[in-house]
Protein backbone atom coordinates (compact mmCIF):
# COMPACT_ATOMS: atom_id res chain seq x y z
CA UNK A 1 0.00 0.00 0.00
CA UNK A 2 1.25 3.46 -0.87
CA UNK A 3 1.67 6.03 1.91
CA UNK A 4 -0.84 8.40 0.24
CA UNK A 5 -3.50 5.68 0.31
CA UNK A 6 -2.70 4.74 3.89
CA UNK A 7 -2.99 8.39 5.02
CA UNK A 8 -6.35 8.87 3.34
CA UNK A 9 -7.58 5.75 5.12
CA UNK A 10 -6.15 6.95 8.42
CA UNK A 11 -8.27 10.09 8.04
CA UNK A 12 -11.33 7.95 7.25
CA UNK A 13 -10.61 5.86 10.35
CA UNK A 14 -10.53 8.96 12.57
CA UNK A 15 -13.91 9.97 11.16
CA UNK A 16 -15.31 6.48 11.71
CA UNK A 17 -15.70 6.03 7.96
CA UNK A 18 -13.10 3.35 7.24
CA UNK A 19 -14.62 0.20 5.78
CA UNK A 20 -13.88 -2.78 8.01
CA UNK A 21 -12.31 -4.70 5.14
CA UNK A 22 -9.63 -2.03 4.70
CA UNK A 23 -8.45 -1.93 8.28
CA UNK A 24 -6.01 -4.93 8.06
CA UNK A 25 -4.24 -3.40 5.07
CA UNK A 26 -3.72 -0.10 6.88
CA UNK A 27 -2.45 -1.83 10.01
CA UNK A 28 -0.03 -3.90 7.97
CA UNK A 29 1.30 -0.74 6.32
CA UNK A 30 1.77 1.02 9.66
CA UNK A 31 3.89 -1.84 10.95
CA UNK A 32 6.46 -1.25 8.27
CA UNK A 33 6.20 2.56 7.76
CA UNK A 34 7.49 4.80 10.51
CA UNK A 35 6.56 7.97 8.60
CA UNK A 36 2.89 6.96 8.47
CA UNK A 37 2.96 5.97 12.14
CA UNK A 38 4.21 9.44 12.94
CA UNK A 39 1.52 10.92 10.70
CA UNK A 40 -1.16 8.90 12.49
CA UNK A 41 0.06 10.11 15.91
CA UNK A 42 0.03 13.69 14.69
CA UNK A 43 -3.55 13.37 13.45
CA UNK A 44 -4.63 11.93 16.78
CA UNK A 45 -3.04 14.84 18.67
CA UNK A 46 -4.69 17.39 16.42
CA UNK A 47 -8.03 15.67 16.81
CA UNK A 48 -7.69 15.65 20.60
CA UNK A 49 -6.48 19.25 20.78
CA UNK A 50 -9.11 20.65 18.44
CA UNK A 51 -12.07 20.18 20.79
CA UNK A 52 -13.89 23.43 21.39
CA UNK A 53 -14.13 24.06 25.11
CA UNK A 54 -17.66 24.64 26.36
CA UNK A 55 -16.51 27.25 28.81
CA UNK A 56 -19.72 29.24 28.85
CA UNK A 57 -21.45 29.42 32.24
CA UNK A 58 -25.23 28.91 32.59
CA UNK A 59 -25.69 32.71 32.73
CA UNK A 60 -24.27 32.93 29.22
CA UNK A 61 -26.89 30.54 27.86
CA UNK A 62 -29.67 32.23 29.81
CA UNK A 63 -28.73 35.57 28.24
CA UNK A 64 -28.51 33.90 24.83
CA UNK A 65 -32.01 32.48 25.23
CA UNK A 66 -33.44 35.82 26.38
CA UNK A 67 -31.94 37.56 23.38
CA UNK A 68 -33.28 34.90 21.05
CA UNK A 69 -36.74 35.11 22.61
CA UNK A 70 -36.80 38.86 21.98
CA UNK A 71 -35.87 38.35 18.33
CA UNK A 72 -38.48 35.62 17.85
CA UNK A 73 -41.18 37.80 19.40
CA UNK A 74 -40.18 40.73 17.19
CA UNK A 75 -40.24 38.50 14.11
CA UNK A 76 -43.69 37.19 15.02
CA UNK A 77 -45.04 40.69 15.63
CA UNK A 78 -43.62 41.82 12.31
CA UNK A 79 -45.24 38.87 10.58
CA UNK A 80 -48.61 39.66 12.19
CA UNK A 81 -48.56 43.24 10.94
CA UNK A 82 -47.29 42.37 7.53
CA UNK A 83 -50.04 39.88 6.68
CA UNK A 84 -52.98 42.35 6.82
CA UNK A 85 -50.96 44.89 4.86
CA UNK A 86 -50.38 42.30 2.19
CA UNK A 87 -54.07 41.41 2.19
CA UNK A 88 -55.02 45.08 1.73
CA UNK A 89 -52.58 45.44 -1.13
CA UNK A 90 -53.96 42.26 -2.73
CA UNK A 91 -57.56 43.51 -2.48
CA UNK A 92 -56.52 46.84 -3.99
CA UNK A 93 -54.82 45.02 -6.86
CA UNK A 94 -57.97 42.99 -7.59
CA UNK A 95 -60.11 46.13 -7.49
CA UNK A 96 -57.74 47.93 -9.86
CA UNK A 97 -57.72 44.96 -12.23
CA UNK A 98 -61.53 44.80 -12.24
CA UNK A 99 -61.76 48.56 -12.93
CA UNK A 100 -59.34 48.21 -15.84
CA UNK A 101 -61.34 45.35 -17.34
CA UNK A 102 -64.59 47.32 -17.07
CA UNK A 103 -63.00 50.41 -18.61
CA UNK A 104 -61.62 48.31 -21.46
CA UNK A 105 -65.00 46.74 -22.10
CA UNK A 106 -66.63 50.18 -22.11
CA UNK A 107 -64.12 51.57 -24.59
CA UNK A 108 -64.53 48.54 -26.82
CA UNK A 109 -68.31 48.86 -26.77
CA UNK A 110 -68.11 52.57 -27.54
CA UNK A 111 -65.86 52.04 -30.53
CA UNK A 112 -67.07 48.78 -32.03
CA UNK A 113 -70.71 48.28 -30.97
CA UNK A 114 -73.13 47.24 -33.81
CA UNK A 115 -74.60 50.24 -35.63
CA UNK A 116 -78.36 49.88 -35.53
CA UNK A 117 -79.52 53.21 -36.97
CA UNK A 118 -81.61 52.30 -39.99
CA UNK A 119 -80.58 55.28 -42.09
CA UNK A 120 -76.86 54.63 -41.58
CA UNK A 121 -77.30 50.92 -42.28
CA UNK A 122 -78.88 51.63 -45.65
CA UNK A 123 -76.18 53.95 -46.94
CA UNK A 124 -73.75 51.30 -48.30
CA UNK A 125 -76.58 49.60 -50.28
CA UNK A 126 -78.21 52.73 -51.69
CA UNK A 127 -76.66 52.54 -55.19
CA UNK A 128 -77.45 48.85 -55.56
CA UNK A 129 -81.02 49.04 -54.30
CA UNK A 130 -82.15 52.13 -56.26
CA UNK A 131 -82.47 50.31 -59.69
CA UNK A 132 -84.19 47.42 -57.98
CA UNK A 133 -86.75 49.68 -56.33
CA UNK A 134 -87.38 51.38 -59.71
CA UNK A 135 -87.95 48.02 -61.43
CA UNK A 136 -90.29 46.97 -58.59
CA UNK A 137 -92.50 50.00 -59.22
CA UNK A 138 -93.34 48.55 -62.65
CA UNK A 139 -93.82 44.96 -61.45
CA UNK A 140 -96.25 44.36 -58.50
CA UNK A 141 -94.98 40.84 -57.93
CA UNK A 142 -91.38 42.04 -57.72
CA UNK A 143 -92.51 44.93 -55.54
CA UNK A 144 -94.04 42.50 -53.06
CA UNK A 145 -90.85 40.47 -52.91
CA UNK A 146 -88.69 43.58 -52.47
CA UNK A 147 -91.03 44.95 -49.86
CA UNK A 148 -90.93 41.70 -47.91
CA UNK A 149 -87.14 41.49 -48.05
CA UNK A 150 -86.65 45.14 -47.12
CA UNK A 151 -88.97 44.83 -44.14
CA UNK A 152 -87.21 41.66 -43.04
CA UNK A 153 -83.87 43.44 -43.29
CA UNK A 154 -85.18 46.38 -41.28
CA UNK A 155 -86.53 44.06 -38.61
CA UNK A 156 -83.19 42.36 -38.43
CA UNK A 157 -81.25 45.62 -38.07
CA UNK A 158 -83.75 47.50 -35.93
CA UNK A 159 -86.22 45.10 -34.33
CA UNK A 160 -89.67 46.48 -33.64
CA UNK A 161 -90.63 47.02 -30.00
CA UNK A 162 -92.39 44.09 -28.51
CA UNK A 163 -96.11 43.81 -29.10
CA UNK A 164 -96.98 44.40 -25.48
CA UNK A 165 -95.37 47.83 -25.32
CA UNK A 166 -96.99 48.85 -28.69
CA UNK A 167 -100.40 47.80 -27.53
CA UNK A 168 -99.90 49.57 -24.23
CA UNK A 169 -99.06 52.96 -25.78
CA UNK A 170 -101.89 52.66 -28.35
CA UNK A 171 -104.37 51.83 -25.67
CA UNK A 172 -103.33 54.65 -23.38
CA UNK A 173 -106.68 56.40 -22.78
CA UNK A 174 -104.99 59.43 -21.31
CA UNK A 175 -102.73 60.09 -24.35
CA UNK A 176 -105.05 62.56 -26.06
CA UNK A 177 -106.27 63.99 -22.78
CA UNK A 178 -102.77 65.18 -21.88
CA UNK A 179 -102.17 67.16 -25.09
CA UNK A 180 -102.48 70.96 -25.17
CA UNK A 181 -104.49 72.83 -27.80
CA UNK A 182 -101.30 73.87 -29.62
CA UNK A 183 -100.05 70.27 -29.74
CA UNK A 184 -103.40 69.09 -31.11
CA UNK A 185 -103.22 71.87 -33.68
CA UNK A 186 -99.71 70.77 -34.79
CA UNK A 187 -100.83 67.17 -35.17
CA UNK A 188 -103.78 68.25 -37.27
CA UNK A 189 -101.49 70.34 -39.50
CA UNK A 190 -99.13 67.37 -40.05
CA UNK A 191 -102.06 65.08 -40.94
CA UNK A 192 -103.33 67.60 -43.48
CA UNK A 193 -99.86 67.87 -45.04
CA UNK A 194 -99.62 64.11 -45.31
CA UNK A 195 -103.10 63.97 -46.91
CA UNK A 196 -101.98 66.51 -49.51
CA UNK A 197 -98.88 64.35 -50.28
CA UNK A 198 -101.04 61.29 -50.80
CA UNK A 199 -101.45 59.98 -47.31
CA UNK A 200 -99.15 58.05 -44.95
CA UNK A 201 -97.05 55.24 -46.38
CA UNK B 1 -37.37 20.13 32.17
CA UNK B 2 -39.45 19.70 29.03
CA UNK B 3 -39.42 16.03 28.07
CA UNK B 4 -41.64 16.17 25.02
CA UNK B 5 -40.18 14.26 22.06
CA UNK B 6 -38.50 16.36 19.43
CA UNK B 7 -40.96 15.33 16.71
CA UNK B 8 -43.82 16.72 18.76
CA UNK B 9 -42.01 19.98 19.39
CA UNK B 10 -41.24 20.31 15.69
CA UNK B 11 -44.89 19.72 14.79
CA UNK B 12 -46.06 22.32 17.30
CA UNK B 13 -43.43 24.80 16.11
CA UNK B 14 -44.57 24.26 12.52
CA UNK B 15 -48.07 25.32 13.59
CA UNK B 16 -46.66 28.52 15.06
CA UNK B 17 -45.85 27.37 18.58
CA UNK B 18 -43.10 29.74 19.67
CA UNK B 19 -42.71 28.09 23.05
CA UNK B 20 -42.11 24.72 21.35
CA UNK B 21 -39.54 26.31 19.05
CA UNK B 22 -37.80 27.94 22.01
CA UNK B 23 -37.46 24.49 23.59
CA UNK B 24 -35.97 23.15 20.34
CA UNK B 25 -33.54 26.06 20.35
CA UNK B 26 -32.54 25.28 23.94
CA UNK B 27 -31.80 21.68 22.99
CA UNK B 28 -29.63 22.62 20.01
CA UNK B 29 -28.11 25.96 21.04
CA UNK B 30 -24.72 24.53 22.06
CA UNK B 31 -24.27 22.65 18.81
CA UNK B 32 -25.31 25.58 16.66
CA UNK B 33 -23.18 27.95 18.69
CA UNK B 34 -20.25 25.55 18.26
CA UNK B 35 -20.54 25.63 14.47
CA UNK B 36 -20.94 29.40 14.56
CA UNK B 37 -17.89 29.80 16.79
CA UNK B 38 -15.73 27.63 14.53
CA UNK B 39 -16.84 29.55 11.46
CA UNK B 40 -16.87 33.09 12.89
CA UNK B 41 -13.72 32.69 14.97
CA UNK B 42 -14.87 34.75 17.97
CA UNK B 43 -17.59 34.53 20.59
CA UNK B 44 -19.22 37.87 19.85
CA UNK B 45 -19.82 37.12 16.17
CA UNK B 46 -20.75 33.54 17.05
CA UNK B 47 -23.54 34.81 19.35
CA UNK B 48 -25.04 36.95 16.60
CA UNK B 49 -24.59 34.19 14.06
CA UNK B 50 -26.23 31.52 16.21
CA UNK B 51 -29.21 33.76 16.95
CA UNK B 52 -29.50 34.51 13.24
CA UNK B 53 -29.55 30.75 12.58
CA UNK B 54 -32.44 30.22 14.98
CA UNK B 55 -34.31 33.24 13.68
CA UNK B 56 -34.00 31.93 10.12
CA UNK B 57 -35.13 28.50 11.26
CA UNK B 58 -38.15 30.03 13.05
CA UNK B 59 -39.18 31.90 9.92
CA UNK B 60 -38.75 28.78 7.78
CA UNK B 61 -40.07 26.11 10.15
CA UNK B 62 -43.42 26.10 8.35
CA UNK B 63 -41.71 24.76 5.24
CA UNK B 64 -39.85 21.99 7.13
CA UNK B 65 -41.44 18.75 5.91
CA UNK B 66 -39.41 16.31 7.95
CA UNK B 67 -37.58 14.89 4.92
CA UNK B 68 -34.43 14.99 7.04
CA UNK B 69 -33.98 15.08 10.79
CA UNK B 70 -34.48 18.42 12.49
CA UNK B 71 -30.83 18.73 13.50
CA UNK B 72 -29.68 18.04 9.92
CA UNK B 73 -32.00 20.80 8.73
CA UNK B 74 -30.78 23.12 11.49
CA UNK B 75 -27.10 22.40 10.74
CA UNK B 76 -27.76 23.15 7.09
CA UNK B 77 -29.15 26.55 8.03
CA UNK B 78 -26.18 27.07 10.34
CA UNK B 79 -23.70 26.30 7.56
CA UNK B 80 -25.48 28.47 4.99
CA UNK B 81 -25.86 31.36 7.42
CA UNK B 82 -22.17 31.07 8.35
CA UNK B 83 -21.07 31.13 4.73
CA UNK B 84 -23.22 34.17 4.05
CA UNK B 85 -21.83 35.83 7.15
CA UNK B 86 -18.25 35.16 6.07
CA UNK B 87 -18.93 36.55 2.63
CA UNK B 88 -20.31 39.71 4.17
CA UNK B 89 -17.42 40.10 6.50
CA UNK B 90 -15.00 39.59 3.68
CA UNK B 91 -12.65 37.74 5.91
CA UNK B 92 -11.98 35.06 3.32
CA UNK B 93 -11.08 37.64 0.71
CA UNK B 94 -8.81 39.57 3.01
CA UNK B 95 -6.98 36.54 4.31
CA UNK B 96 -3.44 36.10 3.04
CA UNK B 97 -2.93 33.18 0.61
CA UNK B 98 -2.47 29.95 2.50
CA UNK B 99 1.00 28.46 2.64
CA UNK B 100 0.92 24.99 4.13
CA UNK B 101 4.67 25.02 4.69
CA UNK B 102 4.45 28.09 6.90
CA UNK B 103 4.32 27.12 10.58
CA UNK B 104 1.25 28.41 12.38
CA UNK B 105 1.88 31.62 14.28
CA UNK B 106 5.22 32.17 12.58
CA UNK B 107 4.23 35.64 11.44
CA UNK B 108 2.48 36.55 14.66
CA UNK B 109 2.95 35.04 18.06
CA UNK B 110 6.41 33.52 18.67
CA UNK B 111 6.74 29.88 19.59
CA UNK B 112 8.81 29.41 22.68
CA UNK B 113 10.84 26.21 22.68
CA UNK B 114 11.42 24.10 25.75
CA UNK B 115 8.23 24.83 27.77
CA UNK B 116 6.92 22.32 30.20
CA UNK B 117 4.48 19.70 28.89
CA UNK B 118 1.20 21.28 30.16
CA UNK B 119 2.05 24.69 28.76
CA UNK B 120 3.09 23.08 25.49
CA UNK B 121 -0.29 21.33 25.25
CA UNK B 122 -2.30 24.54 25.72
CA UNK B 123 0.02 26.24 23.27
CA UNK B 124 -0.72 23.42 20.86
CA UNK B 125 -4.48 23.87 21.37
CA UNK B 126 -4.15 27.55 20.54
CA UNK B 127 -2.09 26.75 17.45
CA UNK B 128 -4.61 24.16 16.36
CA UNK B 129 -7.43 26.71 16.70
CA UNK B 130 -5.46 29.20 14.60
CA UNK B 131 -4.65 26.60 11.98
CA UNK B 132 -8.26 25.43 11.73
CA UNK B 133 -9.42 29.04 11.43
CA UNK B 134 -7.02 29.46 8.51
CA UNK B 135 -8.37 26.44 6.61
CA UNK B 136 -10.20 27.09 3.34
CA UNK B 137 -13.83 27.58 4.22
CA UNK B 138 -15.23 24.32 2.81
CA UNK B 139 -12.58 22.31 4.67
CA UNK B 140 -13.38 24.24 7.83
CA UNK B 141 -17.09 23.52 7.54
CA UNK B 142 -16.38 19.80 7.14
CA UNK B 143 -13.98 19.95 10.11
CA UNK B 144 -16.60 21.71 12.26
CA UNK B 145 -19.23 19.08 11.50
CA UNK B 146 -17.07 15.96 11.72
CA UNK B 147 -14.54 16.80 14.43
CA UNK B 148 -16.35 19.40 16.54
CA UNK B 149 -19.86 18.04 16.25
CA UNK B 150 -18.96 14.38 15.91
CA UNK B 151 -21.08 13.81 12.81
CA UNK B 152 -20.29 10.81 10.62
CA UNK B 153 -19.12 11.53 7.09
CA UNK B 154 -22.54 10.40 5.85
CA UNK B 155 -24.40 12.74 8.21
CA UNK B 156 -22.11 15.66 7.33
CA UNK B 157 -22.71 14.91 3.65
CA UNK B 158 -26.48 15.17 4.23
CA UNK B 159 -26.01 18.55 5.89
CA UNK B 160 -23.76 19.84 3.13
CA UNK B 161 -25.77 18.29 0.32
CA UNK B 162 -22.76 16.57 -1.22
CA UNK B 163 -21.58 12.95 -1.63
CA UNK B 164 -20.09 11.24 1.41
CA UNK B 165 -16.86 10.74 -0.50
CA UNK B 166 -16.53 14.51 -0.89
CA UNK B 167 -16.63 14.91 2.88
CA UNK B 168 -13.99 12.16 3.26
CA UNK B 169 -11.65 13.91 0.83
CA UNK B 170 -12.19 17.33 2.40
CA UNK B 171 -11.40 15.89 5.81
CA UNK B 172 -8.29 14.17 4.48
CA UNK B 173 -7.08 17.40 2.85
CA UNK B 174 -7.89 19.42 5.97
CA UNK B 175 -5.96 17.01 8.20
CA UNK B 176 -3.05 16.99 5.80
CA UNK B 177 -2.89 20.79 5.84
CA UNK B 178 -3.15 20.92 9.62
CA UNK B 179 -0.48 18.26 9.99
CA UNK B 180 1.89 20.24 7.77
CA UNK B 181 1.28 23.51 9.59
CA UNK B 182 1.41 22.08 13.09
CA UNK B 183 4.25 19.61 12.68
CA UNK B 184 6.81 21.66 14.67
CA UNK B 185 4.46 22.04 17.63
CA UNK B 186 3.37 18.41 17.61
CA UNK B 187 6.99 17.29 17.73
CA UNK B 188 7.63 19.73 20.56
CA UNK B 189 4.83 18.19 22.62
CA UNK B 190 5.99 14.70 21.72
CA UNK B 191 9.53 15.41 22.96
Amino acid sequence: MRCATARKRLSDALGGALRPGRKPGVEAHLKVCESCRSYRDGLARIQAGAALPDAHPPEFWAAFERGLERKLAAAEAGRATVVPALAVRRRFAWAAAAAMVLAGAGIWYGLFRPQTAVTEAWVPYEDVLAPLVQAAEADPELAAIVDREVRAAIDEIDPAPDADSVALSAADPLFWEGLTDNELKDILTELEDEARRGGPL
Amino acid sequence: MDERPEELLVEEARKGGREAFAELARRHERRVHGVALRMAGNVSDADDLAQEVFLTAWKAIGSFRGGSSFYTWLYRIAVNTSLTFLKKRGREKDRAPFDENLPAGAAGRGFSRGPEAGAAMSELAARIAEAVAALPVHFRVAFALVVDQGLSHAAAARVLGCPENTVSWRMHKARKILQARLKPYIEEVRS
